[in-house]
């Protein structure tokens, strides 16, 4: 699996009035392999929800509550319900029924228990696989926006300051600089958006809520920045070896605004190592693989591997036509045969024919013959007459001579 | 950082993302608009979506009054969000405007799918601007509400 080529990531330098190596100029840093591994919402969301419920505190209702009587069931006959009632006298209580969460000032249903399963374990390799994610996707400034983080104005993601942050002990010099490097609009935005909780968290010391700001990643132990920078509302500081995924992705949505100090960045490749790599620090870890190397699917389907070897479009998009009866629709049937077309002209034509001479027979049938037709058909049928005669063997007979008449 | 771009962004961030607004329509019918300055609908949709893709035009109102800012996304600068944006202020008739518009999106394939949207975007910027600065106009029809 090809490490992808490591961007540089630039240092933003301080402002010269704040720290006294003035010389520090404009330099880079390779992009740490952390910042390219998958990102997985649906691992980190599951990851967060598990690991947030490490913290909670058990809660329970008083074991005793609603058994604290000696109530008996007053049984059937009584025109009663047959709760458990109060045994004795002298006072409201006495006959109340007791013991059902039904009742008033009875337990309730399945009374919350100290043993209830506070905590859930994670597996290591998910934890750091959330971890790893919920680092690459701060990395992506449309992550980060997406997630409502102000940082239209900030020169460069991810977002590495000079080593000389380190050492800022006033909160003000730290407000300076987040000015400096853009990240200011965020932190003022959780300044600006602090309210008061709706509903009862507010009487359970929760009053307040706001947005929350940047990350602030520092990489040496027991920097002073963390002093200046943690009283800025909104502003997080975290060292890079104890990274937190509840910091890092706050309510399971990747994209926190993290702003990386140059030590601290450099770090990292040691702590996570690289795809190849085992990581220094923690035995055996390699950084988890993706599915898909490249991912863009756009630039995959137009590349040219892909294009050469796909079939071309097909503007023409052939519907199913309705299906037309021949017997019925002459064309298609021509489609079907091309000699219907003669044969049916013939057929018509014999038909006409046919017609045409049936009406003529009947016409001269029914036309009174004239006197030479008929003069001519009687002679006709006479001399016919004779020949028969002539032709025939009869006349050699006497027998036959009165038949065929006196004429020869 | 090789932003795997477009397609994985957006499926992370269509469901959930803070510019996601929900609010009109019945319950899961409701329509999905997006607040974003780079998208041209405002429409909750990978082709409008200002955030998942790499080259993006967004059309704003400026300050000043009938002054439009035009700002499309250079793709090499991905990571450096302050200068993402090819910013310029148009302060021309309108039809002079709509036809830079026009060559900035399409003339040079820039988002050739995005012209149209682009050019409607421009004409409902500019007519509000145009109200903006005469004011809201009661319509002559109206008749006066006799308040008691």
């Amino acid at each position: 699996m090809a490490a992808a080529a490591r961007p540089l990531v630039s240092v933003q330098p301080l402002p010269a009035s704040l720290n006294d190596m003035a010389t520090d100029h404009v330099t880079t840093v390779a992009l740490p392999d952390v910042m390219k591994a998958s990102i997985r919402p649906d691992i980190v969301n599951f990851v967060h929800s598990n690991i947030s419920k490490n913290s909670r505190q058990p809660y329970a209702v008083s074991k005793k509550a609603g058994h604290q009587t000696s109530a008996e069931s007053w049984g059937t006959g009584r025109a009663v319900s047959r709760i458990p009632r109060v045994s004795g006298g002298g006072t409201h209580r006495a006959g109340q029924g007791a013991f059902g969460n039904m009742c008033r000032g009875g337990r309730m249903f399945a009374p919350t228990k100290t043993w209830r399963r506070w905590h859930r374990k994670v597996n290591v390799n998910q934890k750091r696989y959330a971890v790893v994610s919920a680092i690459a996707a701060s990395s992506i400034p449309s992550l980060v926006m997406a997630r409502g983080h102000r940082v239209e104005s900030v020169p460069e993601m991810p977002l590495v300051i000079s080593d000389s942050a380190e050492s800022i002990e006033k909160t003000s010099t730290a407000i300076k600089v987040l000015k400096e490097i853009g990240a200011y609009p965020d932190a003022e935005k959780a300044k600006d958006s602090q309210a008061i909780r709706p509903g009862k968290g507010k009487m359970r010391n929760r009053r307040y809520i706001s947005r929350k700001g940047p990350l602030i990643v520092y990489g040496t132990e027991g920097a002073k920045l963390v002093k200046a920078f943690r009283n800025i509302p909104g502003v997080d500081v975290a060292n890079v070896e104890r990274l937190n995924l509840l910091k890092l992705a706050p309510g399971g949505h990747l994209g926190r605004f993290v702003i990386w100090t140059k030590s601290a960045i450099e770090k990292l490749d040691s702590i996570y190592g690289s795809f190849e790599k085992c990581s220094e620090k923690k035995q055996g870890y390699v950084l988890p693989r993706s599915k898909m190397v490249n991912a863009d699917l756009a630039r995959i389907i137009n590349s040219d591997e892909v294009q050469s070897v796909v079939k071309p479009i097909k503007k023409e998009i052939k519907r199913a036509s309705l299906k037309k009866n021949p017997l019925k629709n002459l064309n298609v049937m021509l489609k079907l045969n091309p000699y219907a077309k003669t044969a049916r002209r013939m057929a018509l034509l014999a038909e006409a024919e046919r017609v045409k001479s049936k009406k003529e027979k009947l016409d001269k049938k029914r036309k009174p013959v004239s006197k030479e037709e008929l003069a001519a058909a009687k002679a006709a049928g006479k001399a016919w007459y004779k020949t028969m005669i002539s032709d025939s063997d009869y006349t050699e007979f006497e027998n036959f001579t009165k038949w065929l008449g006196v004429s020869q | 950082m090789a932003t795997v771009p477009g397609q994985l962004i957006w499926e992370m961030v269509k469901k959930n993302n803070s510019f996601l607004v929900k609010q009109f329509g019945r319950g899961t019918a409701s329509l999905r608009f997006s607040k974003e300055s780079n998208n041209l609908y405002n429409l909750n949709s990978y082709k409008h979506s200002g955030l998942a893709n790499k080259k993006t035009v967004s059309i704003q109102a400026a300050g000043k009054d009938q002054a439009v800012v035009l700002a499309t996304s250079k793709t090499k600068k991905q990571n450096k969000p302050a200068a993402l944006f090819h910013k310029s202020v148009m302060k021309k008739e309108f039809r002079r405007m709509a036809k830079a518009v026009e060559n900035q999106v399409e003339g040079n394939y820039y988002r050739p799918d995005l012209k149209k949207a682009a050019l409607a975007r421009l004409s409902a910027v500019h007519r509000s601007l145009k109200v903006a600065k005469s004011g809201v106009k009661k319509s002559k029809r109206q008749a006066l509400k006799i308040r008691v």
